[in-house]
């Protein structure tokens, strides 16, 4: 995956540019009185434009609830959150399913792709489903620089994993969002499968100023990011500028996974 | 394993209760059925019970035949017996009640019938009281509510040779359990009086109150049975509960189609239910269940969902029994209304049919479960359908050798077999050998009419609409078996409206053809026949062009005691009535001493062409030669001979028909008004238009359908649940896909109407797989019926089934649908 981005959004943020996505004093509360669990508790933090940001912890520090609330997938109990110009606590289910399929990509551990339709179909479905119509050299740089050309026209259960991962990549990509969301998007896949695709994240980010907000708990993946922000029980503790995987093991250790 | 069984079902009850719902119905269907006869019956038996409590001993002639019933002399004797104190002979025959507008009532004279005062009365007096003597009359309740009489009015009764009489109503009678009277209305006089106006001479029956058995069996002698008062209640009521038993049998008919169509969508949740629970199968697998207790475990929950569902569907039955029962006796008054009855028998076969029909469907799911390797338990999730289906070879066998010998039995019905019933028996179990051949075939051909009943909704609906299309067509073998249990009801109902529509249509087009008149008058009675002056009466009217008469005579003709002869006014053959000759020529049958014979007669063994048959007429047996057959129509049939050879054979005769043709343009009110005015003065001869006629005809088959329609709705119903079981269960199935898709932008109404295209292109496939299959055995069995029926297509009705099934379908989809828009995002796309 050494192929680069040519054309289209780039060049690197200005510094003074408001993050993507900000969270503000979010708490997030499942079930109430005794059985309460307090999945997140106040948590602030801001996602840079632009930039490629890991969010790490222990299992059960609040990671990925706190990455369902940022794409406007889950509720929050109390806080505000932002993206771009937007405040999506508030919005009711059908806006939220708009500020989705518009603005927002995801890419997910698994089963990211309808089985029913092709590899082409599934790339282009969130500009189908908001009626879009598509850039075709954007669509057919993207396939390139994935390496999918050949396998536009097969179904998920042809393709490999790391294959159907990058058809998510590039479903999230092709609709130029504002914001990616990944969820372990390496989390099934083998190092080499799972390099490729990170490694296509960061080109995106770097070349096209891609903005990209990823749960992992794996500290190699998590290096490829530019931020990694650290949670635990429901708080951010910490954040690493520029990580290296030997960094990102050390801070988890210190947190206690 | 039991228990494991029994935990797993009651922590599904949702599934539990949607699976029970397809027996559930169609237990319902057949339990209440039972109720509903079952009731019927009772009251039958205790209506009667109570009117033969009245009776100590009944004398009844074994001959069936009226002329031979008790003698005056017979009933003499018997009140001659020590201790009888009293003796009712019974009178039964035509007694036309005439209306207010002058004409008889009904399509039918009404029944004269003598009825008893004092202690032998059987029947309910509803106002006044019996009759007696000669100017006195009672009237059957309903008839008098219906013309407008009551008592104290004098009403006109046609005696023998409908001859005008004048009768005092002095009371109102529920003849309700007497079955001909309650059909035909009534009209009750004492006996003396019954046989006047009846004409009959002898009694039917001979009803007595006292005596003994011994001396009263003696009396009659050899020639009558000697009833007791309670025997009597039973041979009545078992006679009128033959009327229930032919609705048991019809209904269960339908029960059983509909307790077909459970099966099938019994099969298919279970077929289902097990693909879903492959890891639970497995794990239950890798924990040391043997394959015979996975088995074991899979049959003992369709056991249980069986009884659930029957047991219900008992509750149910119950309801729907006691429903139509309310319905019932509004129809017929006569039957009386007891509490409903829920026979032991109809327990123990609601529950065995239910139970039988849930275990045998299940069978095979079952043996799919034991199939399941235990280590399936630590595969990562399998994909739900893969979309492709390849018929084995030996399904493709077995489709393509029944979908032969259907369509081969089917135009060997159709096409070659000589018409009538057994061709029609023939077209029958054609379209259920080809049925089966779709069964089979079913699977493969959900894709290519998934694509055409997809068509339009994924032109239309956009994106949400093309997966729908794509996921009907997703998992062909469930989707072939939730379709085809649709199939059944809308095949059988397309069929019985493509069968009456033509029905309809041969009707119209033989009255058109062969029956080219305005008016037909008619005698009320079978036997009777309209006078001849009101044909000339009629032939005087300047609006009447033409009047034809046609004449019959019950005489010896060969060997056959009970042979009939028919004549046609000679002007109007070949002019007006038209018959369609087949063999010889019309000229030739208009010859002195010939006839013409129309081909049915000739088919049942009648004389041939050429033949010569011995006719006996008033001056001794004259042969007849046979110079053309004709084809039966109409308003023809049987041997008719030239007008001048009836005249000379039997000398004149009043016409049993007369036939009116109206000047061309005149209003059909002036028509009817001129007609009707020459027929004034005679009660007994009826006015029908043909259009009235084909009316009728329209309405009766009209209603035949909507019947049909009604009880094969229930198979349908229970298709629907089908679909909706279905639909829930790939809901389910597909949760964190649709997860997905609501991640990636779309709503929630998307994700409804996603849904519903899918059930609509489910419900499309079924209906239009049926309608195509009802079109196609209905076309064959008009064939089939007569050589001149006329094949009529329903278009709007056929398109309407389908339609309607779409939208059904949509339906069903409503709460699967709202199910799948309601789950968590962020619960269903958790990694399990």
């Amino acid at each position: 995956m050494t192929s680069t981005f040519t054309g289209p959004p780039g060049g690197f943020p200005a510094a003074a540019v408001p993050p993507a996505v900000t969270a503000q004093g979010v708490s997030k509360v499942y079930g109430s009185g005794d059985a309460a669990v307090h999945a997140l508790r106040g948590v602030s933090v801001g996602f840079a434009r632009g930039a490629f940001t890991a969010i790490m912890g222990p299992s059960g520090s609040g990671k990925s609830t706190l990455m369902h609330c940022l794409a406007g997938l889950d509720t929050v109990t109390s806080g505000r959150i932002v993206l771009g110009d937007a405040e999506i606590t508030g919005m009711g289910d059908r806006q939220l399913t708009m500020l989705r399929r518009d603005r927002v990509g995801f890419v997910f551990q698994a089963f990211n792709l309808l089985p029913t339709l092709t590899a082409e179909q599934n790339i282009l479905l969130p500009m189908e489903l908001s009626g879009r119509k598509p850039d075709r050299a954007w669509f057919g740089q993207v396939v390139d620089v994935l390496g999918l050309r050949d396998r536009l026209k097969h179904r998920p259960s042809e393709l490999s994993g790391g294959q159907q991962q990058r058809v998510a990549c590039a479903r999230a990509i092709v609709a130029r969002p504002e914001v990616i969301f990944a969820d372990e998007p390496t989390g099934n896949l083998d190092s080499r499968a799972g390099a490729e695709v990170l490694g296509f994240l960061r080109s995106s980010v770097r070349e096209m100023g891609q903005t990209i907000v990823m749960v992992t708990h794996d500290p190699v993946a998590a290096s490829y990011a530019d931020r990694v922000v650290f949670l635990r029980d429901g708080e951010t503790v910490s954040e690493i500028v520029q990580p290296t995987p030997d960094a990102v093991l050390d801070r988890l250790k210190s947190l206690g996974a | 394993m039991l228990r494991t069984t029994l935990a797993g079902l009651r922590a599904h009850k949702l599934r539990l209760l949607l699976t029970a719902v397809a027996i559930t119905l169609g237990v319902g269907f057949i339990s209440g059925t039972f109720v509903l006869t079952d009731t019927m019956d009772k009251g039958v038996a205790k209506t009667f019970a109570k009117s033969a409590d009245k009776v100590d001993f009944a004398v009844l002639p074994k001959s069936d035949d009226p002329d031979e019933g008790a003698p005056a002399k017979l009933l003499q004797k018997v009140r001659a017996l020590p201790g009888v104190t009293d003796v009712h002979g019974v009178v039964k025959g035509d007694a036309a009640l005439v209306g207010k507008d002058g004409k008889g009532v009904g399509d039918s004279p009404t029944v004269g019938m003598s009825v008893a005062s004092g202690r032998l009365l059987r029947y309910d007096v509803d106002k006044g009281r019996p009759p007696s003597g000669g100017g006195e009359t009672v009237l059957d309740t309903k008839v008098a509510k219906r013309e407008g009489y009551t008592v104290g009015d004098t009403v006109s009764v046609l005696g023998e040779k409908h001859r005008v009489h004048k009768f005092k109503v002095v009371g109102l009678v529920d003849f309700g359990i007497d079955q001909e009277a309650s059909f035909r209305g009534a009209v009750g006089f004492d006996s003396a009086t019954a046989m006047l106006m009846t004409g009959q001479k002898t009694y039917r029956e001979l009803d007595i109150a006292g005596g003994n058995e011994a001396a009263v069996k003696a009396a009659a002698g050899a020639g009558y049975d000697v009833y007791t008062g309670e025997e009597l209640g039973a041979r009545l009521a078992k006679a009128a509960g033959a009327d229930t038993k032919i609705i048991q049998t019809g209904l269960l008919i339908f029960g059983l189609v509909a307790m077909l169509v459970s099966a099938l969508v019994i099969y298919n949740t279970f077929s289902i239910l097990i693909a879903q629970r492959m890891r639970e199968m497995a794990l239950l697998r890798c924990v040391g269940a043997t394959r015979r207790q996975v088995f074991g475990g899979v049959l003992a929950e369709s056991a249980v969902v069986g009884l659930v569902g029957s047991l219900l569907g008992l509750v149910a039955g119950v309801g729907l029994g006691e429903g139509a029962l309310v319905a019932v006796s509004r129809f017929n008054a006569g039957v009386a209304v007891a509490g409903p009855s829920l026979a032991v028998r109809t327990i123990v076969l609601g529950l065995a049919v239910g139970i039988v029909v849930t275990v045998l469907s299940a069978l095979l799911p079952a043996r799919a479960a034991t199939r399941v390797a235990p280590v399936a338990a630590l595969r990562a999730d399998l994909e739900p359908g893969s979309g492709r289906f390849r018929l084995g070879w030996l399904r493709t066998a077995i489709a393509v050798l029944l979908g032969a010998a259907g369509l081969g039995l089917g135009v060997l019905g159709s096409l070659v077999m000589g018409k009538g019933q057994n061709a029609m028996f023939t077209v029958a179990f054609a379209g259920g050998v080809f049925f089966l051949a779709v069964i089979a075939a079913m699977p493969a051909l959900v894709r290519p009419l998934g694509r055409l009943a997809g068509a339009v909704p994924a032109r239309l609906g956009g994106v949400p609409a093309r997966l729908a299309v794509a996921n009907a067509q997703r998992a062909p073998r469930r989707t072939a078996t939730t379709t085809i249990a649709l199939t059944v009801g809308v095949g059988l109902v397309s069929l019985f409206a493509v069968v009456a529509a033509s029905g309809k249509a041969t009707a119209s087009s033989e009255l058109e053809e062969q029956f080219p008149v305005q008016f037909q008058v008619r005698a009320q009675d079978y036997d009777g026949s309209v006078p001849q002056a009101l044909t000339e009466a009629l032939r005087k009217r300047p609006e009447v062009t033409d009047v034809v008469e046609s004449h019959r005579k019950d005489t010896k003709v060969g060997d056959d005691d009970q042979g009939e002869i028919y004549t046609i006014t000679r002007s109007a053959l070949g002019k007006i009535l038209k018959p369609e000759i087949k063999q010889g020529t019309l000229a030739a049958a208009l010859k002195p001493g010939t006839a013409m014979v129309d081909d049915d007669t000739v088919a049942r063994s009648g004389p041939g062409l050429g033949e010569t048959v011995q006719v006996e007429t008033a001056h001794g047996t004259v042969p007849v030669k046979i110079t053309a057959v004709y084809k039966a129509g109409a308003s023809l049939d049987g041997i008719i001979i030239p007008e001048s050879d009836f005249t000379r054979y039997f000398g004149a005769q009043d016409p049993v028909d007369i036939y009116v043709k109206t000047r061309d343009g005149l209003p059909s009110s002036q028509a009817r008004k001129a007609v009707d005015e020459a027929a004034r003065p005679y009660p007994a001869a009826k006015v029908v238009s043909s259009a009235e006629f084909e009316e009728t005809l329209t309405k009766a088959i009209d209603m035949m359908l909507m019947i049909f329609g009604g009880l094969l709705g229930l198979a349908i119903i229970i298709a629907l649940f089908g679909i909706a079981n279905t639909l829930t269960l790939s809901v389910v199935e597909r949760t964190r896909e649709s997860a997905l898709l609501r991640a990636l932008g779309l709503t929630k109404r998307q994700l409804r109407r996603m849904l519903s295209v899918e059930a609509l292109v489910m419900a499309v496939i079924g209906a239009f797989t049926g309608v195509v299959l009802g079109i196609g055995f209905g076309w064959a069995a008009t064939n089939a019926m007569a050589s001149d029926s006329v094949f009529a297509l329903p278009y709007l009705q056929v398109i309407g089934f389908v339609v309607l099934a779409g939208a059904a379908g949509m339906v069903a989809a409503v709460m699967p649908a709202r199910r799948a828009a309601r789950t968590s995002i962020v619960e269903s796309l958790a990694h399990d």
